[in-house]
């Protein structure tokens, strides 16, 4: 018999190390599970002991079969309470209604913990196995009913609010574990209880509980958080901004006035993020107003601008100059400390392209950079998709000209013959006007 | 010429403290005679101030500035509405402009820059006055000057030049303009000059340095700076939308 205990303690555990091992989010649901767990497991083990011992009778002293009994039962009680308290704040979560069974079902443990560890026990020897006896046996069978009803009830109470899936999983599981103590109070030799107990807590763990789940519930908790950040209103941004600005300028600075005029246009501009091709005119002016803000905060940085008039009209991916020139400053120039030059050039070229370079005087690629960088642009599809680091705005620059205006496009950098690095970006001619 | 009377509507009070302070109304004969912050008392203002310039914000509460327009537009057929508009109602100047507004510009404001905008309204009233003086005989010195100006754009022009070719001092002229247009000489040469580039732009194909240099500009992005600052927009982009229109 003491094999079976053997596997359902490995299974737990193993559950528990997985469960304990992944990244998940502390609500009281969560912590619930950890501590059912550990209780879990702890009553299994001393399922395991409880077996062994009782069918050692004559060896084992008395006093310490009682005890090890006492704490099987007494850990299987709290089990069944977690059980409980784990639905019920499942019911709450689902339902928003708040738990108010909470009371009745503590003073159930504390009275049934009490009885546990009070009341006389003895042990019943029979050909098919031995078992304890005695009036503290009462005690686990009536609080499995007790909090089994309890769950049963809040389930059935709520079902309409409930996901259906877990509705069914852990509706069915308290069936198979009302079951097994049915047949346990019925047949006293099987000694199953642990089984019912790993299922239920399977059921919670393949249902809510596993890394899947959490990480699904995790990344939706993230992605709301961004989703509520970008709803602060932009224009409530730049409308305050804008007031600042005049009362700064009211104010007799014109300095600020001016700066925050510049920054007003940066948001203004980049506001327009929804559209996916701009003029290269809109491009130049939001560059443009970085630019000066960065010029201002960095004096000994210079800018320098030869844009072929003609290509204003000329139609590019949005938002595809301000990071390549963030990047030529972050990795170029701020180790210089930002003393030299940005010059940024557009021109069409032979074959009725157009070539946007931006060309730094800062310290150029250390030894290996270039090949990686080359690497990661040309197998740019191959990367996995980033959120951070370095490379992530000139990846997504790339990304984005090659889905927008074709393959044949891009970025690319090569090193000057002087100092620095340039960054060259082909784009396609077609969408300008003659 | 008498003072142009002004009045202001905006719900932000920063906005109109702007206008009245941050811009000289002075040096451009204009004085400020009213504000209103919502479009009721809009149209109250416009009907007992009687203004000649209405500077007028479109998102404006209880009734909005499009609204006020097209209702005092009936009563006051000559007042010159400038619309000042947020990006974020940027759609809203297409149909502004079906109500025959003056101008519109855009929010965030650049007070020293609206002087253009003033500049520009008031050389449209003089050129609505002098084609309702055409026939007659006696010609003004103004008028045979700005006929010289519009031939000869793209050339280099200063007072000098137009005093030599007109026999006068160069500190009359300059005032002449100031009496006869109510703005000063280069204002007015840029407003000729815009309205040159403009039509190239929509009628030829020529290039944007071309153009330029027809519109007496040496230097293509002296005159894209220029060109962006009194359109909003810049010369391709000015080009693009026209074509798009169609």
């Amino acid at each position: 018999m003491l094999r079976m205990e053997i596997a359902l303690f490995s299974v737990v555990a193993f559950v528990a190390y997985i469960y304990f091992s992944a990244e998940k989010e502390r609500a009281p649901l969560h912590r619930t599970f950890s501590v059912l767990l550990v209780a879990v497991l702890a009553n299994l083990m001393f399922d395991g002991i409880t077996v062994y011992t009782v069918h050692h009778l004559e060896t084992i002293p008395r006093l310490l079969n009682d005890a090890v009994h006492r704490l099987f039962l007494g850990s299987m009680v709290l089990t069944i309470y977690l059980f409980y308290q784990y639905i019920a704040i499942l019911v709450e979560t689902q339902t928003g209604k708040p738990r108010r069974l909470d009371l009745p079902a503590a003073i159930f443990l504390l009275i049934a913990q009490l009885c546990n560890y009070l009341l006389p026990i003895s042990y019943t020897v029979t050909d098919k196995g031995n078992y304890s006896s005695g009036p503290y046996m009462y005690v686990p069978y009536a609080a499995v009913v007790f909090y089994l009803l309890l769950c049963a009830g809040l389930l059935a109470v709520n079902r309409k609010q409930i996901n259906k899936k877990e509705k069914y999983t852990i509706g069915i599981a308290l069936t198979i574990e009302f079951t097994v103590c049915a047949l346990q109070a019925l047949f006293h030799t099987w000694l199953i209880s642990g089984m019912g107990i790993t299922l239920m807590t399977l059921s919670f763990y393949l249902t809510l509980e596993n890394p899947e789940a959490l990480r699904a519930e995790l990344t939706e908790q993230k992605m709301s958080m961004l989703y509520l950040k970008s709803q602060v209103n932009p224009h409530f941004l730049y409308n305050t901004l804008d007031t600042i600005r005049i009362q700064a300028q009211l104010n007799g600075d014109t300095k600020v006035a001016e700066l925050l005029m510049r920054l007003v246009d940066f948001f203004r501009l980049s506001v327009k993020i929804d559209r996916q091709m701009v003029t290269l005119d809109d491009e130049m002016e939001l560059l443009e107003a970085y630019m000066e803000l960065m010029c201002y905060r960095y004096p000994e940085l210079h800018c320098e601008y030869d844009i072929d008039p003609d290509l204003g009209a000329a139609k590019v991916p949005n938002f595809i100059l301000q990071p390549i020139v963030e990047n030529s400053l972050l990795h170029g120039l701020k180790n210089k400390g930002y003393r030299g030059e940005i010059i940024i050039s557009a021109k069409e070229t032979d074959e009725d392209n157009i070539e946007i370079c931006v060309r730094d005087t800062g310290n150029g690629f250390e030894n290996g950079r270039k090949d990686a960088i080359d690497k990661m642009l040309q197998n740019y599809a191959r990367q996995a998709p980033k959120l951070t680091g370095n490379s992530v705005g000139i990846l997504n620059v790339q990304k984005r000209i090659k889905l927008l205006c074709g393959r044949e496009y891009g970025l690319s950098y090569t090193e000057n013959e002087d100092s620095g690095v340039t960054a060259h970006i082909l784009l396609p001619m077609k969408e300008k006007i003659k | 010429m008498n003072k142009l009377r002004v009045l202001l509507i905006d719900d932000e009070i920063m906005i109109r403290e702007g206008f009245k302070r941050l811009f000289d109304w002075e040096a451009h004969d204009c004085e400020v005679v009213g504000e209103a912050a919502d479009g009721m008392e809009a149209l109250a203002k416009i009907d007992s101030l009687n203004p000649d310039i209405v500077i007028m914000d479109i998102n404006i509460p209880i009734m909005n500035g499009l609204k006020v327009i097209q209702t005092s537009r009936i009563k006051h057929p000559d007042v010159a509405f400038v619309i000042v508009s947020g990006y974020d109602d940027f759609s809203y100047c297409r149909e502004a402009l079906r109500l025959q507004i003056t101008d519109y510009i855009l929010k965030p404001v650049n007070y020293e820059e609206f002087g253009s905008c003033i500049d520009n309204l008031k050389i449209a009233l003089f050129r609505r006055e002098s084609s309702k003086q055409e026939d007659r005989h006696e010609e003004r010195t103004i008028l045979g000057i700005t006929r010289y100006l519009q031939e000869h754009l793209d050339e280099e022009i200063t007072l000098y030049v137009l005093a030599e070719q007109f026999h006068l001092n160069p500190q009359y002229i300059s005032q002449l303009f100031k009496s006869e247009i109510g703005v000063n000489f280069l204002a007015y040469l840029t407003n000729i000059r815009m309205e040159r580039a403009k039509k190239l732009l929509l009628s030829t194909s020529l290039s944007i340095s071309d153009i330029s240099e027809q519109s007496g500009y040496g230097d293509y992005r002296v005159f894209t700076k220029v060109f962006k600052k009194t359109e909003g927009v810049t010369p391709s982009q000015y080009r693009r939308d026209f074509l798009d229109r169609q």
